[in-house]
């Protein structure tokens, strides 16, 4: 019993912060989903799903296509950081993959849209080069805009995360494997992976989350719609100062990564168990 | 825990409020409006003014600046906040109304000079909201259609010619919807302005009826059909960026927002605007005082030096070829001929006071997106 | 040695191409910054120079106050979230605690809702207690939205620590906060360290929660990068933003320098 009073005392401030400084403000904006002209009612959920439904699928889309593409680069980053041989590429390799991490996402945004556009620099060089003539080249500025985008921003930090965990791992059964003739690829999936996977997925989860909630991606690359629901969230609140939409999408957004999270967390309950 | 409220205490004490004599100003729009009042209007005002400093924070362009305003307004209303900590903000003409209405706003035109040198109609209603007395134009903006002359000899004249034109020339016409900023939005109230079977007058002038938002379904049919053919580009920003890559021939902008990208050379120079028929909205920003200002004394002299006749001239006019706030013919005088000629280029002086439309009252405004929501973009 | 050969080509070939998807839109962020006149069909800019750096650096603009304001606010952000990370983090991983799964969804709440709607609340409940505009309230600010990071890495750094190490040391005499501050937590410093980093990266890039708790009192840098970024104000942005560099790579490098120290002191003993 006394044990368990330690573990709430040690938890209580970091959850005192956030429950005072977040989440009651964020109790008034809930409640207001459920005001509809004064009484409590859905309907501005089923205004949200009339208008953005397929906003919605896309948000999901798009963001889970990015986790997963995060997932392996990361994972092919951080195998080659601990298990390749050429000390030279793992310098280089090391030196260069951490550079967008430091960009903030606006910056990226507005990057990525002189860079990926039909005349932006990529075509620019690629035509230059003699890779591509002016006809061929194609933009990006869509749904595939905002991947990259992602992509670009968010594989260095999660692949810090698993080179980190990667390091720290025990080095003897992965040189008995290498002793035995495994191939590298086999040691990264069958040795290294199993043992790392928690902080993979935490940094993954933590991915999810932040592409969920970045506005100015989406505002600054892609036009069309479907959209991201951020975009969505935004254009209620300026456009029409639709607070009750705004905040049912904004549920709807909550529940959409909490069931994301929840994924990692029956894992780990299991692990712990 | 309790440490961090310490060091908090400690550190809220360091950063003190401010002095008496700063001036606040909060402004939405572009970095160049928040330049604009840092190297000339301040400068000018402490010098007037000894012993004061003005302070100015932008919060952003678009409607979104304007409703982070609007948004620290209702925070500090609702915390029963007795000074607040702005004295003058530059808002878009759509939020004034909301303001007014939620008595944030103290009424001062008639105690300041330049008062009585605003004529135009949107300083008394703000889309159908009466606003009178409480806002001073700063400027008046306008949208208009960029194109490049090099590419499009004859531009189209009118929203029909345009139809014609995007046929021919597929995916060169760009706009950015409606989420992505009021140049889109404008393009399409434009539209309805066109191709709508109802009284274009009604929804510029009210009054609200909702039998009125039932005879748009063609215009949204066409202009359904129209976008298949257009790029839609991301925000007013991304129109004039595709612009810029040559990715577009053509698209509405904001005139002020397409100058300052000219001033800053990610524009060619030889671009130019059109005001096609029936018209295209525009809007004014205004000066507005809140009511809890600290120092209200402070913020009327900035605000009748800043809608100055001479300040119109020299800063609105001739710096950034924006459309004067106060009526021009008190600004004319103090300019001479070039500056005043080149602020009509493009669209003459004649194309302005026929073509230079009001965005609809509100609950159209609100009735016409949400139908493009559900006509169009699906 | 014929097999260093053969592998030179394709290793070679997949960095080359690496440092053009990496290097391509920074090498645009750098043009931009320098580009006074660039438009098509130019594919660089027509003219050179430093006008927008003047603009930045104008004296009314305050632009290295801002900076530094920023850097103290990320700082003491950093500080304060691994303060409450740690013990939270260490009892999450390893005690017994009731609502475990909730808690940890607690924490992510404040990225996971879009905050857009909840900041005219946050304000008001700032204007009530009096933390509007000082640099302590935007600190709370940052730190509500860097302990998702702190907690959740923290907890996964925890459990990556055998058990066993910290019980060995508890068997030898060593009391429960030294087995902790001696075994476990050096232990867990790397992935602590990689929370560090991007509590400071969160904190430094935070823009609308600044504005409305900090602004007019406490300007940061991101306030003016935001206004120039969303208005397309290429220049303004891409100066900005290479500004905003220089800290974050100087805290990652102190960062790293300190750790590897550390872990190898460890070793060491």
């Amino acid at each position: 019993m006394q044990k368990r009073l330690i573990a709430i005392a040690l938890v209580l401030p970091a959850l005192i912060m956030i429950v005072l400084f977040f989440i009651v403000p964020l109790f008034a904006s809930v409640v207001g989903a459920f005001d509809v002209g004064g009484v409590l009612g859905l309907g501005n959920f089923t205004k949200s799903f009339e208008l953005y439904s397929g906003d919605m699928i896309f948000t999901v889309v798009i963001v889970t296509v990015s986790t997963a593409l995060i997932g392996l680069l990361s994972i092919a980053i951080g195998g080659y950081l601990t298990l390749g041989e050429n000390p030279r590429a793992v310098a280089i390799l090391r030196w260069l993959y951490r550079w967008p991490m430091f960009i903030p996402f606006i910056v990226v945004g507005q990057v990525m849209r002189t860079f990926l556009a039909k005349n932006g620099l990529m075509n620019n060089i690629l035509v230059s080069l003699g890779l591509l003539t002016p006809l061929q080249t194609i933009g990006f500025l869509d749904w595939r805009g905002i991947v990259i985008a992602f992509v670009w921003k968010q594989t260095p930090f999660v692949t810090l995360l698993v080179a980190g965990a990667m390091a720290s791992l025990d080095r003897s059964t992965i040189e008995a494997a290498r002793n035995l003739g495994a191939s590298r690829l086999r040691i990264l999936i069958e040795i290294v992976l199993p043992q790392i996977a928690t902080t993979l997925m935490v940094g993954l989860i933590l991915s999810f989350v932040t592409m969920m909630s970045v506005l100015s991606v989406p505002l600054m690359i892609n036009a069309q719609s479907p959209t991201m629901l951020t975009a969505d969230i935004a254009f209620r609140i300026n456009a029409h100062g639709d607070y009750g939409v705004a905040n049912a999408l904004g549920l709807i957004s909550l529940i959409l990564t909490a069931g994301a999270a929840l994924i990692y967390l029956r894992h780990s309950v299991k692990e712990r168990s | 825990m309790k440490t961090l409220l310490q060091t908090s205490l400690i550190l809220g004490l360091a950063a003190a409020p401010a002095s008496a004599a700063d001036l606040t100003v909060l402004t939405a729009g572009d970095q160049n409006m928040v330049d604009y009042v840092n190297d000339y209007l301040a400068p000018i005002f402490e010098k007037e003014n000894p012993g004061t400093t003005v302070r100015v924070v932008g919060t952003g362009p678009g409607d979104a600046g304007s409703q982070k305003i609007v948004e620290r307004f209702d925070a500090q209303a609702k915390a029963n906040v007795d000074k607040w900590d702005a004295d003058v903000a530059v808002v878009h003409e759509k939020f004034a109304g909301p303001l007014v209405k939620n008595g944030y706003l103290e009424s001062y035109r008639s105690k300041i000079p330049s008062g009585e040198m605003v004529t135009s109609e949107k300083a008394k209603m703000a889309l159908g909201a009466n606003v009178d007395g409480y806002v001073m134009p700063m400027f008046s903006s306008q949208t208009a259609i960029a194109y490049n002359p090099a590419l499009i000899p004859n531009p189209p004249k009118s929203y029909e010619e345009l139809v014609t034109w995007a046929k021919e020339n597929p995916k060169q016409f760009g706009y950015n919807g409606i989420k992505g900023g009021a140049s889109g939005v404008s393009f399409v109230m434009g539209w309805i302005y066109a191709f709508g079977d109802g009284d274009a007058n009604k929804l510029m002038n009210g009054p609200f009826e909702e039998a009125e938002t039932k005879k748009w379904d063609k215009a949204f049919a066409s202009l359904k059909d129209f976008t298949t053919n257009a790029t839609l580009t991301p925000g007013n920003a991304g129109t004039l960026d595709m612009l810029s890559r040559g990715e577009i021939a053509m698209g509405p902008v904001w005139v002020d927002m397409f100058y300052s990208w000219q001033a800053d050379g990610k524009l060619p120079p030889e671009m130019k605007l059109v005001l096609p028929a029936p018209g295209m909205p525009g809007q004014p920003m205004h000066y507005v005082i809140p009511a809890k200002s600290p120092n209200t004394e402070l913020a009327e002299k900035f605000v009748a030096l800043a809608t100055s006749p001479k300040i119109q001239a020299d800063g609105i006019v001739k710096r950034f070829n924006w459309y004067p706030g106060i009526d021009a013919k008190y600004v004319q005088p103090e300019l001479d001929k070039a500056s005043w000629d080149k602020l009509f280029v493009d669209i003459s002086p004649d194309d302005l006071a026929s073509k230079a439309k009001p965005f609809p009252i509100a609950p159209y405004n609100s009735a016409i997106l949400e139908a493009y929501e559900k006509n169009v973009a699906n | 040695m014929a097999r260093v050969d053969l592998w030179w080509l394709p290793r070679a070939l997949i960095l080359g191409l690496l440092a053009f998807i990496i290097f391509g839109p920074l090498t645009n962020l750098v043009l931009w910054t320098v580009a006074e006149k660039w438009y098509f069909p130019h594919m660089l800019p027509l003219e050179y120079g430093f006008s927008f750096w003047q603009r930045v650096f104008a004296p009314r603009g305050n632009a290295m106050g801002s900076l530094l304001t920023s850097i103290t606010i990320a700082i003491l952000t950093v500080i304060a979230s691994l303060a409450l990370a740690i013990p939270a983090g260490y009892a999450l991983s390893r005690l017994k605690l009731p609502f475990r799964g909730l808690i940890l969804l607690a924490f992510l709440i404040p990225q996971a809702f879009p905050n857009l709607p909840v900041y005219v609340n946050i304000a008001r409940f700032f204007y009530q207690i009096g933390l509007n505009g000082t640099i302590a309230g935007v600190v709370m600010v940052h730190v509500t939205h860097g302990l998702v990071y702190a907690v959740w890495i923290a907890t996964a750094a925890f459990s990556a620590v055998d058990t066993d190490l910290e019980e060995a040391a508890r068997s030898i005499g060593a009391g429960p906060f030294r087995a902790f501050r001696d075994v476990t937590l050096p232990l867990a410093a790397p992935g602590l360290m990689a929370s560090a980093i991007f509590v400071f990266l969160e904190s430094l890039d935070e823009f609308t929660g600044t504005y409305f708790v900090g602004a007019p009192d406490v300007t940061t840098l991101p306030l003016l990068l935001y206004t120039a970024g969303s208005g397309g104000n290429y220049q303004i942005a891409s100066i900005t933003a290479l500004l905003l560099l220089v800290p974050s790579i100087g805290f990652m490098l102190v960062v790293e320098r300190f750790l590897r120290a550390d872990v190898l002191s460890k070793v060491g003993h």
